[in-house]
C-alpha cells in the first residue's frame, strides 16, 4: 500500500511488453513490433525486420542483369513496375544503353498507373487500420483491380509483372489496351473524389488522424524520409520533378505538399498523387510516339567496369539501385535503397508516447511494403 | 473502337461478364419451378386478402385462432387448462416453456441467417458479391461456418485460468437471452411484461461486462486483457447515458413497463424518436458501445488489437462470442424499436398485420442501420469515446430528463389536448437537441474538422528552405 | 403455507447464495472469488423475486452483479503490485469479533421480529399492483430527507475521487 499519492503514481506504472506482429492484423505482413507499453500508452518500441528476408542482394550478384529484373518485382511487391524501373535504369546507365522514346512513354504510363495502385492499397489499409470495416479499402481496389487488369493484358502478370526490360519494355501494349486504359483515365478523376468524398471529410477520420503522427519537415529530412511521407511533412521533393528520368521533364504535373506532417497530410498527399498521376497518364497516351519499344541488347549484357546510383521516384519514395560492375555479366554489388526500411526509422518518434490506435495509424501512414524492407 | 467490340481480356473481366443476374436466372427456371413460384404468389395473395376480410368483417376478435397476436392463444390455453382444474403449475410451466422456447427460437434463427444478412449486407456496400457459394445465394454460409468452427481444436493458453476461460463463452449467453424477456411482439404477446421492464433490460444488459472482463483476463494475452479493460471502462461510461434517456423515455411515459410505453406511442399516435431525438440517437450511440460495433468497436479493434478480450478463444467458443455479438445487435434492435420506434404498432397498421412482423421488420431495420454504419465509419479512439460519453452525452442527457420531467408534467396535468403538448413538447425537444447540442459542442471547444487542410501544390522542387518558403505562402 | 413452487425456489436460491458466500470465503485467487460473489448476489436477487420484490430483485443485479463487480474488478486491475490471490488474513481475531458481532444482529433481528404479522392474507391484502410506484412515492415524499443525504454522499465521494486522481501539474506551475 503506497503511503502518498505520489508514490501510488510511481506504483501504478506497471509496464509490460507487447508483441505486436509477426502476425498482426495491422503490420501489414510479417513484421514484428516490440512494444513497452504503459496501460494504453507506448513508452518503448522495438522494430524486428527480417521475417521476409531472402537474401535478395546476394543472389543478385550470381545472375545477370536481364536475370536481376524479376527480384525487384518481389522486392516492393506493390510496386513491380517501378522497382523494374529503377533497376533498368541503373543498369541502361552503367552500360550506355539508349532507350526507344516509345519505351519511355510506356515506362511512364505503366510507373503511374502502378503508383496509383499502390497509393489505393496505402491510403486504403490506412482507413481500415483507422477502423473503417474495409469499404473504404475496397472502394480503392475497385481502380486497382482494373490497373491489375491492364497489366495482366500487357504482360500476363497482375502483380509480380517483370515487364520493363534493360533498353525498353518487354512487349508494346495489345490494340485492346488503349480503349480499356483511355476508359479507366476517364473515370478516375470522378472515383477518386468518390472515395475522397467516403473518407476524408468524415469527422471521425479526421478525429484519429488530425495531429497524429507529426513529423517536422527538419525531422523527416534529418531521418532521410522520402516519398509521400517527405512530402507530407511540408518537403517539396520529388525525383520526378528533381532530377527527372524517361519523360518526366515533358510532362506537366504539380507535385502536392502536406501543411502540417501528420497521418492526415500523408493521406491527402497521396490522394493528390493518385489525381496528378491520371493527369501525367493522359499526357503520355496523347504525346506517345509510335516506333520500337526496345532496343536490342546482348543476352549477358556486359557493362564497363564501374558504379552507378540509379533513382526513381516509386510509390514509396525514393529507390535507389546501387550496382557495381567489374565487367562481367553479373553485378558485383547489388544493392537496394528501399524506402520503406528508411521510412520506418521515423516510426519510433512517431509512436513513442502516444496511445496504441495512434501507433497503429501512423505505422499505417507510412505505408511500409514487408518485402521491401527485407528484400 | 468501342470497348464492347473487344473480348474480354482477362480471365476476371470474363467471369465479371459470364455472371448473370437474378432476373436473367429466374428467366431460365424450368415451367414447373415458374407455376410453383406463381401459385405460391397468388396463394400468399390470397390469404393476406383474407385475414383482411376477417379483420373487416370483425371476426378476429381476439380469440385463440387470431395469428395477429399469439398471446391470444396462449392466454386461451391457460384458461382452457385452469377449467380443467389441474394444478396451476402446469399452465405457469407450459406458457413459460412455450415462450422460452419462442425467444430461443428466435435467437437460434437469427444466429443461422444473421451472419449471412451481415455479410452479405457488407459486400453489397464494399461491391463485391459476399458468400454465395454455399447454398442458394450463400445461405447455407452460416451452418457451414459454424461447422467449420465445432471441428476446430479448443485451444487453452498456456498459463490461461481453466476455470475463469471456459466460463465466458457461456456465461455472456445468458444476459443475450434473459433480454428478451420484457420486450413487447404484440399487444398481449411478450414473455414476462414486469412492471420492471426498462430496469430489468438495463440491469440485464450489465451482466454481460463481466464475462467480457473474466474473457480477457483469464485468457493470459495481453490483447485479450487490452480489450477486455477497454470493453469494461466503455460499457461501465456508456451505460449511464443509456440509463439516462431511458429515464426520460420513462419519465415521458410514466411507465417502467415496455407494454406502457407502447402503448403511449400509440395513444399520441408519434413515435418517442419524433419526441425526444436526443435521446434516440444517445441511445443509438451508446449502443453501438454496448455491443461491440462499429464506429464504437474499440473492445475488438481489429487493427489494434487482433479480436479483442476474444483474442485467445478457438473453434466454437469463439463462435459463441460472435453469436453474442449477432444476438446482442437484434436484442439492441427490438429495444430501439420498443422505445423509440413504436414498438409493434405502426399507426393503425398493427389490426391488420401481426404485431410481431411489424416488430421484426423494425428490428431489421436498426440491424441495417448498425451494419451501414460498420460499413462506412472509421473507428474513435478510446479517449474520443470516453471523452464523448463523459462530456458530451451524459451532459446533455441530464438536461434533456430535466426537460423531459417538466414536459411529462404539462402533459399529464395541464389539461390540455394531447395533441398540443405533445407537439409542443417536440417542438422544445427539437429545439433543445439543435441548440443544446451546438451550444454545449461550443462549450467544451469542439470545432468541426470539415474543410481540412488540401495539400500545396508546387512546382518548384527543393529541401528545408523551400519547405520554409512553401509554409510561409498562406 | 406457501406453495410448493416457492419453497423449492427459496432452498434451491437459499442454497446458491449460502453456497456462494461459501465460495467467496474458500477461494483463493481473487478474480475466482469475484465470480462466486456475483453468484450469491444473483441468487439473492431470486430471493428477492420470491418475495415479489421485483423492483429490488432488479436493483440488485443493477447495482450489485452488474456495477459493485465490475468497481470490484476494477479495484483489483488497479491496485497495483497486488498480490492477486487471496492472502492469509492478519486480521483473523478482529474479523472473528466482526463477524460474531453480525451474527448476533441478524439472530436477534429474526428472533425479535414479529414475522407472523406478514404472513398469509395480510400480505395479499397490502401487495401493491406495482412496488416501484410506491418506493418511488416513498423516497420523494416521506423519506426524501434520507435521500437527499445519500445522493450528496455519493456526489462528495464522487467529487473526492476525482480530486485525488487529478493529474498534477508541473510542480512549479501554481496554476
Amino acid at each position: 500500500m503506497a503511503t502518498t499519492s505520489d508514490a501510488a503514481n510511481d506504483t501504478a506504472n506497471e509496464p509490460y511488453v507487447l508483441n505486436i506482429g509477426p502476425q498482426h492484423p495491422s503490420t501489414h505482413g510479417v513484421f514484428r513490433l516490440r512494444v513497452v507499453m504503459d496501460g494504453e500508452v507506448i513508452r518503448d518500441l522495438d522494430m524486428i525486420v527480417g521475417y521476409l528476408h531472402r537474401s535478395m542482394e546476394k543472389l543478385a550478384e550470381e545472375r545477370t542483369y536481364t536475370q536481376n529484373i524479376p527480384f525487384t518485382d518481389r522486392a516492393d511487391y506493390l510496386a513491380a513496375m517501378s522497382n523494374n524501373l529503377g533497376l533498368c535504369l541503373a543498369v541502361e546507365r552503367l552500360a550506355g544503353v539508349e532507350v526507344p522514346e516509345r519505351a519511355s512513354y510506356l515506362r511512364v504510363i505503366f510507373a503511374e498507373l502502378q503508383r496509383i495502385a499502390s497509393h489505393a492499397m496505402a491510403n486504403g489499409t490506412l482507413v481500415s487500420d483507422a477502423g473503417a470495416w474495409q469499404t473504404p479499402l475496397l472502394y480503392m481496389f475497385r481502380e486497382r483491380e482494373k490497373i491489375l487488369d491492364l497489366f495482366e493484358m500487357t504482360c500476363g502478370a497482375r502483380l509480380t509483372t517483370n515487364y520493363m526490360r534493360i533498353g525498353g519494355v518487354a512487349f508494346d501494349p495489345p490494340p485492346e489496351f488503349w480503349p480499356a486504359l483511355q476508359e479507366l483515365v476517364d473515370e478516375l478523376p470522378a472515383r477518386i473524389d468518390e472515395y475522397a468524398s467516403l473518407v476524408q471529410d468524415s469527422e471521425i477520420f479526421l478525429a484519429r488522424t488530425r495531429n497524429v503522427g507529426v513529423i517536422t519537415a527538419a525531422d523527416a529530412i534529418n531521418g532521410s524520409l522520402v516519398g509521400p511521407a517527405l512530402r507530407g511533412s511540408g518537403v517539396p521533393w520529388d525525383l520526378r520533378k528533381a532530377e527527372p528520368y524517361c519523360v518526366y521533364d515533358r510532362m506537366e504535373f504539380e507535385v502536392p505538399v502536406g501543411r502540417h506532417g501528420d497521418v492526415y497530410d500523408r493521406f491527402m498527399v497521396r490522394m493528390e498523387e493518385t489525381r496528378q498521376s491520371t493527369a501525367i497518364i493522359k499526357q503520355a497516351m496523347a504525346q506517345i510516339p509510335g516506333g520500337p519499344h526496345k532496343t536490342d541488347i546482348p543476352l549477358a549484357l556486359r557493362p564497363p567496369a564501374g558504379e552507378v546510383y540509379g533513382r526513381v521516384e516509386g510509390p514509396r519514395g525514393e529507390l535507389g539501385f546501387y550496382l557495381v560492375s567489374d565487367g562481367t555479366p553479373a553485378p558485383y554489388r547489388f544493392h537496394i535503397r528501399a524506402p520503406s526500411l528508411i521510412n520506418l526509422s521515423l516510426l519510433r518518434e512517431m509512436a513513442v508516447g502516444v496511445s496504441l490506435p495512434d501507433a497503429v495509424v501512423a505505422l499505417g501512414s507510412l505505408d511500409i511494403i514487408v518485402g521491401d524492407i527485407d528484400r | 473502337m468501342s470497348r464492347a467490340a473487344l473480348p474480354p481480356a482477362t480471365p476476371m473481366a470474363r467471369q465479371i461478364l459470364d455472371h448473370r443476374s437474378l432476373l436473367q436466372r429466374a428467366r431460365t427456371l424450368p415451367g414447373e419451378a415458374r407455376v410453383a413460384l406463381a401459385l405460391l404468389g397468388i396463394m400468399t395473395v390470397a390469404a393476406l386478402a383474407a385475414v383482411g376480410y376477417l379483420v373487416i368483417a370483425g371476426t378476429l376478435d381476439g380469440r385463440w385462432y387470431d395469428i395477429r397476436d399469439l398471446g391470444n392463444g396462449t392466454s386461451h390455453l391457460v384458461y382452457w387448462m385452469e377449467r380443467q382444474g389441474w394444478h396451476p403449475a402446469i399452465p405457469y410451466l407450459t406458457t413459460g416453456l412455450l415462450g422460452g422456447l419462442g425467444i430461443l427460437s428466435l435467437v437460434g434463427g437469427w444466429l443461422v441467417i444473421g451472419s449471412w444478412v451481415e455479410r452479405r449486407l457488407l459486400a453489397k456496400f464494399q461491391i463485391r458479391q459476399g458468400p454465395n457459394r454455399n447454398g442458394p445465394f450463400g445461405l447455407l454460409q452460416p451452418i457451414a461456418d459454424a461447422l467449420k468452427l465445432i471441428q476446430k481444436e479448443a485451444l487453452i493458453p498456456i498459463g490461461a485460468d481453466r476455470l475463469l476461460y471456459y466460463l465466458p463463452p457461456v456465461l455472456i449467453f445468458i444476459p443475450a437471452m434473459l433480454g428478451w424477456a420484457p420486450v413487447p411482439w404484440a399487444a398481449r404477446m411478450s414473455y414476462v411484461d414486469m412492471n420492471v421492464g426498462v430496469v430489468y433490460a438495463i440491469a440485464i444488459s450489465s451482466l454481460g461486462v463481466l464475462a467480457v472482463f473474466l474473457a480477457g483476463w483469464s485468457s493470459n494475452n495481453h490483447y485479450a486483457l487490452l480489450g477486455a479493460m477497454r470493453t469494461v471502462a466503455m460499457m461501465v461510461s456508456y451505460e449511464i447515458p443509456i440509463s439516462m434517456t431511458l429515464l426520460s423515455v420513462v419519465v415521458l411515459t410514466g411507465s417502467l413497463q415496455l407494454s406502457q410505453i407502447v402503448a403511449w406511442q400509440q395513444q399520441y399516435h408519434v413515435w418517442l424518436i419524433i419526441v425526444l431525438p436526443l435521446a434516440a440517437f444517445t441511445f443509438l450511440f451508446a449502443s453501438t458501445a454496448e455491443i461491440n460495433r462499429t464506429p464504437n468497436d474499440i473492445g475488438e479493434a481489429e487493427s489494434e488489437i487482433v479480436a479483442g478480450f476474444h483474442t485467445e478463444y478457438s473453434g466454437m467458443k469463439a463462435g459463441l462470442f460472435l453469436a453474442v455479438e449477432l444476438g446482442n445487435a437484434i436484442l439492441v434492435g427490438a429495444m430501439m424499436a420498443t422505445f423509440f420506434l413504436g414498438g409493434y404498432t405502426l399507426f393503425g397498421l398493427e389490426t391488420w398485420i401481426p404485431g410481431y412482423l411489424i416488430l421484426a421488420t423494425k428490428i431489421g431495420a436498426v440491424y441495417f442501420v448498425f451494419v451501414w454504419l460498420r460499413g462506412t465509419l472509421p473507428r474513435f479512439r478510446l479517449d474520443q469515446l470516453m471523452g464523448f460519453a463523459w462530456k458530451f452525452l451524459i451532459p446533455l442527457a441530464i438536461v434533456q430528463l430535466l426537460v423531459v420531467a417538466v414536459e411529462a408534467l404539462v402533459i399529464e396535468q395541464s389539461g390540455l389536448p394531447g395533441v398540443a403538448t405533445v407537439s409542443g413538447a417536440i417542438l422544445v425537444n427539437a429545439l433543445l437537441t439543435f441548440f443544446g447540442v451546438r451550444a454545449w459542442a461550443n462549450a467544451i471547444g469542439y470545432r468541426p474538422e470539415a474543410g481540412a487542410s488540401t495539400p500545396i501544390l508546387t512546382t518548384a522542387v527543393g529541401g528545408l528552405r523551400a519547405a520554409a518558403r512553401l509554409q510561409a505562402v498562406p | 403455507m406457501e406453495s410448493p413452487g416457492i419453497i423449492l425456489a427459496f432452498w434451491v436460491l437459499s442454497a446458491i447464495t449460502v453456497a456462494g458466500c461459501l465460495l467467496v470465503m474458500v477461494a483463493r485467487n481473487l478474480l475466482h472469488a469475484l465470480v462466486f460473489l456475483v453468484l450469491a448476489f444473483l441468487g439473492m436477487a431470486g430471493l428477492f423475486v420470491t418475495l415479489s420484490a421485483d423492483f429490488i430483485a432488479v436493483a440488485q443485479i443493477l447495482i450489485y452483479a452488474g456495477s459493485i463487480a465490475v468497481l470490484m474488478v476494477f479495484a483489483i486491475m488497479l491496485t497495483p503490485l497486488a498480490v492477486r490471490d487471496n492472502a492469509n488474513s492478519l486480521y483473523v481475531l478482529p474479523a472473528l469479533a466482526a463477524g460474531l458481532g453480525m451474527a448476533a444482529i441478524i439472530g436477534f433481528v429474526a428472533v425479535s421480529t414479529p414475522w407472523a404479522e406478514l404472513q398469509g392474507d395480510a400480505l395479499k391484502h397490502n401487495d401493491p399492483v406495482t412496488t416501484v410506484a410506491a418506493i418511488g412515492d416513498l423516497l420523494l415524499g416521506r423519506y426524501v430527507l434520507p435521500f437527499e443525504v445519500a445522493s450528496i454522499l455519493l456526489f462528495f465521494a464522487l467529487l473526492g475521487a476525482i480530486v485525488l486522481v487529478r493529474e498534477r501539474r508541473n510542480d512549479g506551475d501554481p496554476s
